[in-house]
């Protein structure tokens, strides 16, 4: 890309001697085409090219972050960001730059969707149920990422998403679904259109259940909160590091049926192949057979804990987040939904879990609430929908040995509190679940 | 800039739509962590880029691009139209867009000292020497963080406005956090995630970290040993930062126009409120008066215009008890018949402007923290946000605090951890029974407040004093 070529030229002549550099630039095409009461009535579309300067000299690091425009001259960025770096203190845990070894090439050509097609998928969605008063949105996007340092590290890569995500809501219910992909035309939008409409249908007039402990079947959003939450608190070295996290390497801390995965390698895999630093990713067991594998970590994080890099570095996120996950795979088991239901004797269905947060980062006690399809199972069979319940729950225990009934045997890209894209997870029947206050407190 | 503003304007306005606004911004940050006695994350970021809104019949579109060059932001303006355009594809009622008056204007914070005229090492200094401190004083981790923020922004429209402002804003933190046998304990000052005003290098400077080092690093380490919080139905009462994020959650977002017309309904959800009911409906008891005021000097969503050229306002939403008005723009307005608001703002120029809380505050009442605690005999005293969820219609809601405190009898007793409470938005308004006056009451900040997809960031204020909750559920556990 020419954009890319020219900067880093300019740039590079400016570099102060003896100084380890390290330049990023990401150029991105995002759109969203949002709708509620089944009409779209927000729509956008940006361009945006957004630089990052890491230098690193005398012990001393500084980032400045700009974009194209806002950069004017390279020469007084180069200059702002050395006169920075003299006001700043040493910089004990520098982990140093990777090697020009680690270089990857993946940078492609790209077609973007156009506002029509995104708008064509929208009504494929909200078509599903005429009747009934739809909201979501329709995305896309695609990011092209390029990395250089004075190492010769020279990396470039392209990655291109969409996704669909909404509900129906009828007078007392709601129901959801969402789809992920590579390509907007990927994206089953009818289907999940589909699926929504069933779940508020289905979820008319619910009534309140008392709280207490459930055995409980996981929608696919459902499932995907609970591992973003213990990717993002519970394997980035970062929280191990500041003692916050739950995870502990080697230890059987979850049911033999958890298999996880963070698999950027797999050509199923929304995003880029390489992390911020430029580094070729790897598929990365996390957990087998229900033990902790291994954190996500970064360069700082991998030098403080003295073990190998992970490369989960995410860009723009600063160098105290640590690392992130961002293809984690639950791997499916052999069982329907269905058989699942057929099961429990009493229990619940949560499709997706709505404002979770945490009250004890190592324990991973979280709370939050059911939304957008809640059914009572008795016998075997779903007997009614259910309103919105409160759970306080440690979502490590969710997972622990002896509380997974079984695994869905169907997975898909879920969404989840921190995005969309992050997550392939397929349902989970738990034995235990808290849920400790109703609609009335 | 104007002029950048122009080319684009009239090229929406050319390909064909009815109404064109944009915003060229120039935007800086700074932002600071500290860990240890040691710099963890320095970044400083300028940006620079114009979005441009179109509306064509009743369909909205926005472009946005770092590219200010001629033939950008002409493409700009007709992509803004075709967007626009495509939105009909998906069609429903009309959406009428509320007339303001038409200003030319400029606007500047006040401030005395411009965070980035200021030494980062400075900056820099201040949170080293907090949080080496801390750590000394036995913090397992001690952190501190700064944020500074200068944002220009040239708004016009196709109508004829022309509005320049300058907002600028400070604001940071420190936490000690103590590691015990598998739990944490933290405090944090001012608040937990920071305090954030309006303002220059000063706001940070009123702080006075140095007077709290010793109180965080010892009330952290003594939670670790202290007993939990009891479990049951009791009077609580709130410290202002807390009560400012309970009024964030359970009114600020309730009131939003947007949300109660459904337009935010699958992603962060609609309202208990409906308006129908407005001027109707009881919120709280009599003690409960609350404000949108983007006016406040000082506050953190202090303006003059918001982003679609409305002058900054104070709106009554609650009086007396009785829920009264609404957050809005001038779309939102229109279809629910009420007046704009000048409450619309975007993060940053890649972002649609859309509804967003201004300074939405609790006014002071006439007792003090003492004397309500003087006239408690059996409740929980809590300090300092730790969690919060509440469900999409701002109802059901579970906070939890960085620490509490036992009251028997009028007096503080004992320090207890984990301290959390559940309630109902309009019963546990309606149990407000005593409230601090003017003299403890706070423009506490919220610097992260997530909507919208894609995601915006907005900053938030919500003016508040310390208040007493009667027959609060407490002690909630997993």
């Amino acid at each position: 890309m020419k954009i890319w070529e020219d900067l880093l030229q300019d740039i590079e002549k400016n570099i102060p001697s003896g100084a380890e550099c390290e330049l990023k630039m990401m150029h991105s095409k995002s759109a969203l085409t949002r709708f509620a009461n089944s009409q779209i009535h927000q729509n956008v579309d940006e361009e945006s090219a957004d630089v990052f300067l890491t230098l690193h000299k005398d012990s001393k690091t500084i980032t400045i972050s700009t974009n194209l425009t806002a950069l004017k001259n390279p020469k007084d960025f180069v200059s702002r960001a050395i006169e920075s770096l003299n006001n700043s203190p040493l910089d004990k845990g520098w982990a140093g730059l990777p090697k020009s070894s680690q270089s990857f090439n993946g940078l492609s050509t790209i077609d973007e969707s156009t506002p029509d097609e995104r708008a064509n998928k929208v009504n494929d969605f909200v078509s599903q149920g005429k009747k009934m008063n739809a909201a979501g949105y329709c995305s896309s996007y695609i990011n092209n990422y390029f990395v250089w340092n004075t190492n010769g590290l020279n990396s470039s890569d392209s990655s291109s998403s969409a996704f669909i995500d909404g509900i129906f809501r009828t007078e007392s219910s709601a129901g959801s679904s969402h789809r992920g992909g590579i390509l907007l035309s990927d994206i089953e939008a009818q289907q999940a259109g589909s699926e929504a409409a069933k779940l508020a249908t289905d979820g008319e007039n619910p009534e309140d259940i008392d709280p207490g402990n459930y055995e409980v079947i996981l929608g696919h959003e459902a499932v995907s909160t609970i591992l973003v939450f213990l990717g993002v608190y519970g394997f980035n070295a970062k929280s191990k590091i500041d003692g916050m996290s739950p995870i502990n390497i080697d230890e059987k801390q979850f049911d033999d049926q958890i298999n996880l995965l963070d698999t950027p390698e797999d050509d199923d895999s929304i995003g880029f192949k390489i992390d911020a630093s430029g580094s070729k990713k790897r598929n990365l067991e996390i957990v087998k057979d229900g033990v902790s594998k291994t954190y996500f970590h970064t360069r700082r994080t991998a030098k403080e804990l003295n073990t190998k890099n992970t490369f989960h570095e995410l860009f723009g996120w600063g160098e105290n987040f640590g690392g992130i996950g961002t293809n984690i795979k639950l791997l499916e088991g052999n069982v329907p939904q269905e058989e699942m239901i057929k099961s429990i004797k009493r229990g619940i269905y949560i499709n997706e879990f709505w404002y979770c947060r945490v009250l004890d980062p190592i324990t991973q006690v979280v709370t939050g609430l059911n939304r957008n399809g809640s059914f009572l199972i008795e016998n075997g069979k779903i007997i009614k929908p259910v309103g919105r319940l409160r759970f306080t729950q440690s979502f490590m225990a969710s997972l622990a040995p002896g509380n997974i009934v079984s695994v869905g045997d169907k997975s898909r890209y879920a969404d989840s509190e921190f995005g969309e894209g992050m997550l392939k997870v397929p349902a989970l029947h738990l034995k235990e679940f808290n849920f400790t206050g109703g609609v009335s407190g | 800039m104007f002029e950048y503003l122009d080319i684009a304007i009239d090229s929406a306005i050319e390909s064909g739509a009815k109404y064109s606004d944009a915003r060229v911004l120039i935007s800086k940050s700074r932002s600071i962590a500290a860990k240890n006695g040691e710099i963890e994350n320095f970044n400083e970021n300028e940006k620079i880029g114009i979005g441009i809104r179109a509306l064509v019949g009743s369909s909205w579109g926005f472009y946005s691009t770092y590219n200010l060059s001629n033939e950008s932001l002409k493409l700009a303006g007709k992509k803004s139209y075709e967007i626009a355009k495509a939105s009909a594809i998906v069609s429903g009622k009309d959406m009428p867009f509320a007339d303001v008056p038409v200003i030319q204007d400029s606007y500047t914070t006040p401030h005395n000292e411009n965070p980035f005229s200021v030494s980062s090492s400075d900056q820099i200094n201040l949170l080293i020497e907090s949080t080496e401190k801390m750590k000394k004083l036995g913090s397992s981790r001690a952190f501190g963080r700064l944020d500074f923020w200068d944002t220009e922004k040239w708004f016009a429209s196709s109508q004829g406005h022309k509005i320049y402002q300058n907002i600028i804003e400070s604001g940071g933190g420190i936490s000690s956090l103590s590691v015990g046998d598998g739990e944490t304990q933290i405090r944090s000052y001012p608040q937990s995630f920071g305090e954030y005003r309006t303002g220059g290098w000063e706001v940070v400077k009123s702080f006075e970290f140095e007077n709290h080092i010793e109180r965080l690093a010892e009330e952290s380490q003594r939670l670790l040993v202290a007993p939990q919080c009891p479990e049951g139905t009791m009077d609580l009462i709130l410290e202002g930062s807390q009560l400012a994020l309970q009024i964030h959650e359970s009114v600020g977002h309730a009131i939003e126009l947007d949300r109660i017309l459904g337009w935010e309904a699958a992603y962060a959800g609609t309202s208990h409120l409906e308006l129908e009911k407005l001027n109707k409906h009881r919120y709280g008891s009599d003690l409960m008066n609350i404000v949108a005021d983007a006016t406040l000097p000082g506050a953190l969503a202090t303006f003059k215009y918001d982003d679609e050229g409305t002058p900054a306002q104070r709106v009554d939403i609650v009086k007396e008890g009785i829920w009264t008005g609404v957050l809005s723009g001038r779309d939102s307005a229109a279809v629910a018949g009420v007046d704009p608001g000048g409450m619309v703002r975007a993060d940053g120029f890649g972002r649609l402007p859309m509804v967003r809380m201004t300074n939405v505050g609790l006014l002071p009442g006439d007792s003090s923290l003492e004397e309500i605690i003087q006239a408690t005999d059996n409740g929980i005293y809590m300090e300092t946000n730790r969690s919060w969820s509440i469900d999409d219609i701002r109802l059901n809601f579970q906070f939890g605090c960085e620490a509490g405190w036992l009251v028997k009898n009028g007096k503080i007793i004992d320090m207890v951890k984990n301290p959390t409470y559940t309630g109902i938005t309009p019963e546990f308004w309606g149990n407000m029974d005593m409230l601090s006056g003017e003299d403890e009451w706070v423009f506490w900040g919220t610097p992260n407040c997530g909507k919208g997809q894609p995601s915006q960031i907005g900053h938030t204020g919500h003016p508040a004093s310390p208040a007493r909750f009667k027959n609060t559920r407490i002690g909630v556990r997993g």
